[in-house]
């Protein structure tokens, strides 16, 4: 039934017109879809608009100067068709002709108006939409103390803007596809022509104009799954951003971004384990001071994952520890073995992160008190932690909050629990396997031909040091070469 | 043509570097591994603590100096994969090659080292955590040279840059 109408063309008579939109659009049933017939230089023309999705006093514009053409034209003495007359009038910048159903069901349902003359065997769509959403403010999971507090937002064009604003080179592409058979989401592939990898750019489009799906219910996620072959690897392999000015600096390295309407957040590919270590953060800051806050973030990543395994192994093997850390390990056994201890405590801070995500906030004061209160003091006066327990979750937990990309704590959360349970049950070889294994997942692990754990293992000395200092911009001369630019220097 | 050869030669100095680098970056997880008891040797008790005796091998200083020692013994291995298997791919042959250095040095030439324990009186943590840092090394080593080798693209002939 769907695909065939997908062909079907509109005929010069309007009643069939009509009679096929109405049939296809559902005019009369939905409440929402309706057409509005004028009678202009002796002709029937209707309007088809959807109510909510378009700018109500443009279309009154629109159809008040159509109508005058009924007062300075005379249907006899012009000389031109009546089509001619009525484009010529429409007052709009974006107006486009089709003659397939499918094509102007998709732009009124986009919110367009689509304009039928009686007799002409094609129909105007114009662009009068006006979608209802916020306007750019700060993303909430990437805040900086100071610099530009715009944030994209759900509508793609707004989006495209705001990235045209910091990026104003004529070779910015924003290519655009539609995809889902039923969501017909919009899609823009974004790359600076001349520096992004051209085998790169074709790779991701073939991939989105493959994909297959009724509908993006969660965009960008949804899409994301499509791009990259997830499978059970819990690692983020693509890097998400709400921010224009970031997605803008990856445009200038040579990264590929990927907007879909309906979401704040683009993607950027291809993407490495250390870009999600990295924040604006680092580079609104002196890089003296960006380089000092990259390495306690990195610090705090190394302790959310193997902090509490290395505690746990300490905590039960005190023969290991060198004599001046002779002090770590809890003083007294408690009343349940240890490694039942970490789990309850990190899975409870566990319960918390998922709590919170979803508690008004009248509410989160109170689930805070519980959690400080009752989780911490009375758990450990009723004896069932050792208080160290505490401290060390803790710490891993806050490891995990500093983690600047949410998607990596999580996944590196699941890494923590598999060490921990190796080190609980063999010891010395189950946190250093646990470690290898780590190390050689991230190694394995490959995002769009790009190795994950570069620039450590395939080695490249140059982009290392990149990530271990944070350089002064104009020191940083060279784009990096994972993402095969075609032009590698910054400023020439 | 003169280009290829110079990516070549550009890439075998970048092998003999990342080699170093390798001796580097898990000789000091080796020295870390040794000063929580994880393993009962350290790349030192192979260099220095065979070959001379005194205090100063022991402490950090002698860890210290057995690395630099390390950085510079470590491009050999890097030689010889570059020269036998660059052509492999993935990371399978980086493992299996730390293994087999690991066998090489801790069965083959235990014998002239006469500070290292012989295999058999080796505990199970030592074994597991010196051959997890050779796996790793053999790994760094492996993957980075054959990455280079074939024009820093993973997937043979992938499809980047032809278009």
């Amino acid at each position: 039934m769907k695909n065939e109408n997908n062909d079907l063309k509109l005929s010069p008579s309007i009643r069939k017109n009509r009679k096929v939109f109405e049939e296809l659009l559902g005019i009369g049933v939905s409440f929402d879809v309706d057409y509005r017939t004028l009678k202009i230089l002796e002709k029937e023309v209707d309007i088809y608009y959807i109510t909510g999705l378009n700018d109500k006093d443009h279309v009154n514009v629109i159809i008040k100067e159509l109508l005058e053409l009924n007062e300075v034209e005379h249907a006899k003495s012009s000389k031109r068709k009546v089509h001619e007359v009525i484009e010529n009038r429409i007052v709009n910048y974006q107006v486009e002709e089709m003659d397939k159903f499918y094509d102007a069901n998709t732009q009124i349902m986009s919110g367009l108006i689509v304009i039928v003359v009686e007799g002409y065997e094609k129909a105007f769509a114009v662009d009068v939409r006006s979608y209802p959403g916020r306007s750019p403010s700060e993303p909430d999971t990437e805040k900086v103390v100071r610099g530009s507090r715009d944030g994209y937002t759900e509508n793609i064009i707004v989006n495209t803007g705001l990235t045209r604003r910091r990026v104003r080179d004529d070779n910015l592409r924003f290519e655009l596809l539609r995809i889902g058979e039923r969501s017909r989401t919009d899609v823009a592939i974004a790359y600076i022509k001349d520096v992004a990898d051209p085998g790169l750019v074709q790779q991701i489009r073939k991939k989105l104009e493959d994909v297959k799906v009724d509908g993006l219910s969660m965009s960008e996620k949804t899409l994301e799954e499509f791009i990259v072959d997830q499978k059970g690897n819990p690692f983020p392999l693509v890097r998400f951003t709400e921010r224009p000015d970031v997605a803008s600096a990856h445009l200038f390295e040579g990264h590929v971004i990927i907007i879909v309407d309906t979401s704040p957040s683009v993607i950027i590919t291809p993407t490495t384990f250390f870009h999600h270590v990295q924040h604006a953060e680092e580079y609104r800051q002196s890089p003296t001071v960006g380089t000092f806050v990259r390495w306690v973030r990195f610090f705090a990543i190394f302790f959310s994952i193997f902090l509490l395994p290395l505690w746990l192994l300490f905590a039960t093997h005190p023969e290991l520890l060198p004599p001046d850390f002779s002090y770590i390990g809890p003083n007294e056994e408690g009343n349940i073995p240890i490694i039942v201890q970490i789990l309850i405590a990190d899975i409870g801070v566990e319960f918390m992160r998922i709590a919170a995500i979803h508690t008004p906030t009248a509410v989160s004061t109170a689930m805070g008190l519980i959690a400080a209160i009752l989780i911490g003091e009375i758990a450990i006066k009723v004896g069932l932690f050792t208080p160290e327990i505490i401290l060390y979750v803790a710490i891993s937990a806050m490891g995990a909050y500093a983690t600047p990309s949410y998607e990596l704590s999580v996944a590196n959360k699941l890494a923590r629990l598999s060490i921990v349970l190796g080190t609980a049950f063999f010891g010395v070889p189950g946190l250093v396997i646990g470690f290898t294994l780590y190390i050689l997942f991230l190694t394995k692990t490959i995002s769009l031909n790009t190795p994950y754990f570069w620039p450590v293992i395939p080695f490249n000395a140059r982009a290392l040091y990149n990530i271990i200092f944070r350089l002064p911009v104009p020191l940083d001369k060279v784009r990096p070469s994972i993402v095969h630019p075609q032009d590698d220097k910054r400023n020439n | 043509m003169a280009k290829q050869e110079e990516r070549q030669s550009s890439v075998f100095l970048k092998s003999l570097f990342c080699g170093a680098a390798g001796g580097f970056i898990w000789g000091i997880v080796s020295s870390i591994a040794y000063f929580f008891s994880f393993s009962e040797v350290s790349h030192a008790s192979f260099i220095l603590r065979t070959f001379f005796s005194g205090s100063w091998t022991e402490g950090w200083m002698g860890e210290l100096i057995s690395l630099c020692i390390l950085t510079i013994l470590a491009i050999i291995p890097a030689l010889i994969y570059y020269l036998l298997f660059k052509q492999m791919h993935g990371i399978m042959p980086g493992i299996l090659y730390g293994i087999g250095l690991w066998v090489i040095i801790f069965y083959f030439l235990n014998p002239l080292f006469y500070f290292v324990p012989p295999l058999n009186e080796m505990t199970m943590d030592t074994i597991v955590t010196t051959a997890c840092q050779f796996v790793l090394y053999g790994v760094f080593v492996g993957y980075t040279i054959s990455y280079e080798h074939h024009d820093r693209r993973i997937v043979p002939k992938s499809s980047q840059n032809e278009a």
